[in-house]
């Protein structure tokens, strides 16, 4: 780690990265296996996210947050990945689907009636986009919010909700009048409630279910914005949603590095180490470069990455190129490991699983296609 | 009350050190530079007994006014209040009773009634320093330190003496108190605290601003020439039934370890 590079910007970059390294191998690694196996949020764990400032982590320092950018925000992700994407990704929820978006598209009065209790971590939260019905195709949402003097009445799901278990509140968009608009609910909302748990492949240290609104009253002053406005911070908040997501894939490939050049030196097989073959070298030297192309987009976007800054291409390309590395390398690595790493014994088999999301979540790869093609033919229009 | 803390920046406890080609030093580049781990402990009991007394915690470091980023993500980040550096030409050659004596000025300039530091450094593990510093500032020192209480005036300190024995010191301050590890678990940097870090004030000082010249930290002891540890052997499986392996242990550890 060098302050200046493009992964520790400035001395704050690289003292986050130190700081949350550090709570990663001290905390977060030793329990990740068991709340994999339990497949539920560390409710305690993540308080200590609280403690640590980092729930805040974009929010400006006036408003009680770190005050910090998009490549900070990239720099947790992609740490706390290194030894639980699953936690990461309830961080991931909270974080920036719901305190980030929720800052940015709030006002005064509302920042100051939410902010303190999510990024302190007294309150859980996360956001309701997806549903049964409405996934890539998000115009297509079919929940809907009419007013009913001073509140607004919803109905409908939201389906695969990151943190729905645990949490208390939630960013919910509803259509009024056909458009997109944006609410804050919590659980003391009437008509409001959570299914059971989804169960997962990976990601298992996070949980998921459904948002469901039954003539759910929404105080009217939860309105965030104006109604009809909800897609441009939906639209907005996708950018640091993907970006971060992609930084997780950087940090399950960078920790699937480090396993298979460690085991390709300690494993023998026919009276000398495994990494002197030509396959296993392969595995080791492609996953390498790819880990770094992938983590050098995506920092390099993250510079271009904030408030005030559009960057959907940036945002869209990083994902649709670092999304699939982490699955890639766990995979390599997997491969290098043979049998010890397809055993629940060692953490590549967990990251494998996990990675799969990244591919899904946020936005699909196709999902990325189809944008970019949009914003390119934008970009370069027809002479 | 006003409370100093000596700190040293070292390599990672990772860092495979290697010689530079002129055999006189390490080499620098590619180390990754940290506050050495016992004056962290230093640093996390300044901040506990400030946070319990009131006061300032100040740090203290000899050497390049670099160190800064280190003492502010290990140091300012955690609580302490701002940091002296004294960074001279002259302190590159200079040895461990230089350097007390730079770090005793620094404490007396600011007035300072209680000091911890590391037990020693990792790097070179000296130990001599803390010792020094106290018998500069004409103050008792206890070292290695795994339980330390104060009321302001008095202090109470525990050390560990050897064979499971404690040893329980008591004195007025001041007093310079040596961590062992143990004494604390230090806090992590909280990341609205590292951003406020940045703000916090670091002097950079020149043997000149506290009084001394380079006359007075000429080195006694000067290292000329580094070499590595021989590469530890292999270790050896014994074989046999347990007897047997028994057997073959206590001979080795008699005739080639020379143990019992």
């Amino acid at each position: 780690m060098r302050i200046g590079d493009l992964y520790n910007p400035t001395e704050e970059h690289a003292a986050l990265r130190e700081m949350v390294a550090d709570f990663t191998r001290r905390e977060v690694e030793p329990q990740a296996a068991t709340f994999d196996e339990k497949g539920h949020l560390n409710v305690e764990l993540f308080g200590q996210l609280g403690e640590l400032g980092l729930l805040g982590v974009t929010i400006p320092e006036h408003d009680g947050g770190a005050g910090m950018d998009a490549v900070a925000a990239c720099i947790v992700h992609e740490e706390l990945s290194k030894s639980d994407p699953g936690f990461a990704l309830a961080y991931l929820a909270h974080s920036m689907l719901f305190v980030n978006n929720l800052y940015y598209a709030a006002s005064p009065e509302q920042r100051a009636r939410w902010l303190p209790k999510t990024i302190s971590g007294e309150w859980i939260g996360g956001m309701g986009m997806t549903e049964p019905g409405a996934g890539t195709d998000v115009l297509g949402m079919a929940t809907t919010a009419v007013r009913d003097g001073d509140h607004y009445v919803l109905n409908g799901t939201k389906t695969y909700i990151t943190n729905a278990v645990e949490g208390f509140i939630f960013l919910a968009y509803a259509k009024v009048d056909g458009k997109i608009t944006a609410f804050v609910v919590d659980r003391d909302c009437p008509g409001f409630s959570t299914s059971g748990k989804i169960d997962k492949i990976g990601m298992r240290a996070s949980s998921m279910a459904e948002l469901i609104f039954e003539d759910c009253r929404v105080p009217a002053k939860n309105l965030l914005g104006d109604e009809g406005g909800g897609l441009v911070h939906m639209m907005r908040n996708l950018e640091i949603e993907r970006l971060t997501l992609a930084a997780m894939s950087v940090g399950i490939a960078r920790r699937c590095v480090e396993i298979m050049v460690r085991h390709g030196q300690e494993r023998q097989a026919f009276g000398q180490p495994i990494n002197r073959f030509g396959q296993i070298q392969r595995y080791i030297g492609e996953g390498y470069a790819a880990t770094e192309a992938a983590a050098s987009l995506v920092y390099n976007v993250a510079r271009e990455v904030g408030p005030d800054v559009q960057n959907r291409v940036g945002s869209d390309a990083a994902k649709l190129f670092a999304g699939p590395v982490g699955k890639q390398v766990a995979d390599y690595a997997m491969q290098v490991m043979g049998g010890s790493g397809y055993c629940r014994e060692y953490p590549v088999e967990r990251l494998w699983r996990d990675a799969k999301l990244i591919e899904i979540g946020g936005g699909t790869l196709e999902a990325h296609q189809k944008n970019l093609c949009k914003d390119l033919a934008k970009l370069y229009p027809m002479s | 009350m006003k409370i100093g803390v000596c700190v040293k920046v070292a390599p990672d406890t990772d860092t495979r050190i290697k010689i530079s080609g002129d055999g006189a030093g390490i080499e620098e580049s590619g180390i990754k530079w940290i506050v050495s781990p016992y004056d962290s402990f230093g640093i996390e009991e300044a901040v506990q007994t400030q946070e319990a007394q009131g006061g300032e915690v100040i740090l203290f470091s000899a050497g390049p006014k670099d160190w800064q980023t280190q003492l502010r993500a290990g140091g300012l980040a955690v609580g302490a209040e701002r940091a002296v550096i004294v960074d001279d030409p002259a302190l590159a050659g200079t040895d461990p009773l230089g350097i007390a004596r730079v770090l005793a000025a620094g404490i007396a300039s600011e007035g300072c009634e209680l000091v911890f530091t590391g037990k020693q450094a990792i790097d070179d593990d000296n130990v001599q320093v803390p010792a020094m510093v106290a018998e500069l500032l004409g103050w008792p020192h206890v070292s290695f330190v795994t339980d330390f209480s104060t009321d302001g005036s008095t202090f109470t300190a525990t050390r560990n003496v050897g064979g499971g024995t404690q040893e329980v010191v008591t004195g007025s301050l001041p007093v310079v108190i040596t961590a062992e590890r143990g004494l604390n678990t230090p806090r992590y940097a909280k990341l609205p605290a590292i951003m406020k870090a940045k703000r916090k004030k670091v002097d950079v000082k020149s043997l000149g601003d506290l009084d001394l010249s380079a006359d007075d930290i000429t080195p006694a002891v000067q290292l000329t020439n580094f070499s590595l540890p021989p590469e530890r052997p292999a270790g050896r499986k014994l074989e046999g039934d347990v007897d047997t392996m028994v057997q073959e242990l206590v001979r080795l550890l008699r005739e080639e370890a020379k143990v019992i």
